[in-house]
């Protein structure tokens, strides 16, 4: 029994590892086309994410925004449907954050805080409502919807900052600094800063287990995912809660883009985000929707993220490199039923082997 | 004055038609062989920096052409290796192939001309050959040869697809592929030779156009949703060559318009609300999209060979 629960698990683990190992491997080929050093690359990434203080504590802070999106991803997963509009949801949620962070004035902070926030998860949830009822009504193709609606928002949010909010003094695109009243609280300063996001973070993975595990509505989402079709016939209201998943996607998605306003960048910019909603599409798919693979996944993209700066410094590694390896384990995590196929011949042939001796 | 507005809409219009069609017809015979292909947008843009690295190297355009044709079939030969040999998930490979071509194109373009642009290249914008026709001669040489390969590339399609057994095969294998495989069609041959072949060669006659028929440079993430604008195209236009290429003209008229009054702005109105209006326009022609019953019953469906079965 404890044999065959190990073996399981191994199987279940065993592909993404293999994903991984496949995009390594294919990423070193890259750069060696190109003339860089694979090994000095790896070694520059991981000196510049873990190997400071103040690049560890980066890493960090920028993993919240990309765990949360990879939950968000992770939630439409639960039930069955493939959720890649997280991307324009952030942006969307961080100008909703950016308004009511700049036009409500003279609150004290223990409700602007919040309240900035809030506006960041109403705008996520109301960007992603329109793809659902088009997903659920006329059963228009998601991912389609999603990705021309990704590109919508940043253009959307290009245009109310340079339009609306602009604020002259800067030299970039960008918005009017929002009221200090709406400053996420620090823990610390210095040598790097962190905000308090990481607890808002770890109160919503909290939350999403005790919703998944401890509760009918959970347990009911999970059986949507498993069989639709089943849950259906059981008289589980299927459409529903795809609906909710991705709409509480958004929410989270809006929350990581109000997080990023709030509490990194205290404004708008233009582009603000390289791209975390992007990223936390492999983290969930890899990570079987594991809530704590999932924040281990978070930090090592978020390595990845900082540590290109210092290979672009060290070793004239352009950042696309991230966009690069983001696109190659999506491609592979397609590939998966090929690659669990390698997995359990691999497996059992090794079985095999071992009875015959 | 609106006889000159009109023509120029009219030019422009034609102009950016030709490269959502090319990928929308492309995109038609994956489809049709029940392979739904969203890397379109990745295939088109291997193709346009194929095209301009490819004419930079060589110095002949027309061998760009070829390079971005190779490009293409690259990826479009992933996406078939995944989604028609390994049974894997359709959608997925078409979106990390639309994010590891845009990664890799800009990656690779910081890497050999150090910016986020290349420099020009020689380019193929206009078809000298038609200087001498009198009236129209004027009026036609203003567009890429690679638009009239495209026109040809209309009929070709319409005619594989309505007049040929090779058509009814691909419709065949898309609706079927247990019935077409007991009927003696070898289906993943046929799937491969739709996806990689005829997509991927149209996806790099798309983005060679885009580049050096267009333009005569490359530039990041230049396809600006265009291949999106072809997927939804060939779903607009069931599947039918006719409809396809009228749904590639309405999005190419949304296009020009949107170039139109970005150039002239005569409404006043922000640049980056005009820009939005393609991606606008695509999201409300969906909105208006019901389930037909042309739909190509095992689009985004594996059919897994015997040997690979777990």
């Amino acid at each position: 029994m404890m044999a065959k629960l190990s073996r399981d698990k191994m199987l279940s683990v065993l592909p993404s590892l293999l994903i991984i190992l496949i995009a390594v491997v294919l990423i070193s080929i890259i750069l060696l086309a190109t003339g860089a050093n694979p090994i000095l690359f790896f070694m520059n990434l991981f000196k510049g994410s873990f190997g400071t203080k103040r690049g560890l504590i980066n890493t960090i802070s920028k993993a919240v925004p990309i765990c949360l999106s990879a939950f968000a991803v992770a939630l439409a997963n639960k039930v069955g449907v493939f959720n890649i509009g997280v991307e324009g949801q952030l942006v969307f949620g961080a100008l909703g954050s950016a308004i009511a962070g700049i036009y409500l004035q003279e609150l004290p902070a223990i409700i602007h805080v919040p309240l900035a926030l809030f506006g960041g998860i109403l705008f996520g949830m109301l960007y992603a409502y329109l793809p659902t009822w088009m997903y659920i009504k006329q059963q228009a193709n998601l991912m389609v919807v999603f990705i021309m609606m990704n590109n919508l928002a940043k253009l959307f949010s290009t245009f109310v900052i340079i339009a609306l909010i602009q604020d002259p003094a800067s030299m970039v695109t960008a918005s009017q600094p929002i009221q200090k009243s709406a400053y996420l609280p620090m823990i610390m300063t210095s040598p790097g800063k962190l905000n308090i996001s990481v607890f808002i973070l770890i109160a919503v993975a909290i939350l999403i287990y005790v919703f998944f595990y401890k509760t009918v509505y959970g347990y009911e989402m999970t059986a949507c995912g498993v069989n639709g079709e089943a849950a259906d016939y059981s008289g589980i209201n299927t459409r529903k809660y795809i609906k909710w998943a991705l709409i509480l996607g958004g929410a989270l998605a809006g929350l990581a883009g109000a997080i990023e306003v709030q509490g990194t960048y205290f404004k708008l910019y233009d582009g603000f985000s390289p791209g975390y909603g992007f990223d936390g599409i492999p983290i969930a798919l890899l990570s079987n929707n594991n809530p704590l693979f999932m924040m281990v996944g978070s930090l090592l993209f978020a390595a990845l993220r900082v540590g290109s700066n210092t290979t672009q410094i060290e070793q004239g590694i352009s950042g696309e490199i991230v966009t690069v390896i983001q696109g190659i384990l999506v491609t592979l995590i397609a590939c998966e039923y090929f690659i669990r196929y390698i997995a359990k011949r691999s497996m059992t042939r090794k079985k095999g082997r071992r009875m015959t001796i | 004055m609106s006889k000159v507005i009109l023509l120029t809409l009219t030019v422009s219009l034609l102009r950016l038609t030709v490269p959502i069609m090319t990928m929308a017809l492309g995109n038609m015979f994956c489809e049709r062989a029940g392979i739904m292909n969203l890397g379109a947008e990745g295939m088109m843009i291997a193709g346009a920096f194929g095209a301009v690295v490819g004419t930079y190297f060589t110095g002949n355009p027309w061998l760009g052409v070829l390079t971005a044709v190779l490009c293409s079939m690259i990826v479009s030969g992933i996406h078939s290796l995944i989604s028609v040999e390994f049974g894997g998930i359709q959608n997925i490979s078409g979106l990390g192939l639309n994010m590891l071509s845009a990664g890799l194109t800009s990656f690779l373009c910081r890497s050999i001309f150090n910016t986020g642009i290349t420099p020009s290249v020689a380019s193929i914008q206009t078809a000298g050959f038609f200087k001498n026709i009198p009236v129209i001669g004027h009026f036609l040489s203003q567009f890429s040869p690679l638009a009239y390969i495209s026109v040809v590339v209309i009929f070709v399609s319409w005619f594989i697809m309505s007049k040929t057994v090779l058509g009814m095969h691909i419709v065949a294998v898309g609706d079927d592929p247990k019935a077409a495989e007991t009927a003696g069609i070898n289906v993943w041959r046929l799937r491969h030779f739709c996806v990689t072949v005829l997509c991927g060669a149209l996806a790099g006659l798309a983005g060679a156009y885009l580049s050096i028929g267009q333009l005569s440079f490359f530039m990041e993430d230049m396809t600006a949703g265009k291949g999106m604008l072809a997927v939804i195209a060939v779903k607009m236009g069931r599947w039918n060559t006719k409809y396809v290429v009228a749904m590639a003209l309405l999005f190419g008229f949304f296009d020009a318009l949107q170039a139109q009054l970005q150039i002239n702005n005569v409404l006043h109105i922000a640049p980056e609300l005009i820009q939005t209006i393609p991606y606008l326009a695509g999201i409300i022609t969906m909105l208006l999209s019901s389930r037909s019953k042309d739909n190509p019953r095992a689009l985004r469906v594996p059919y897994v060979k015997n040997k690979y079965k777990i």
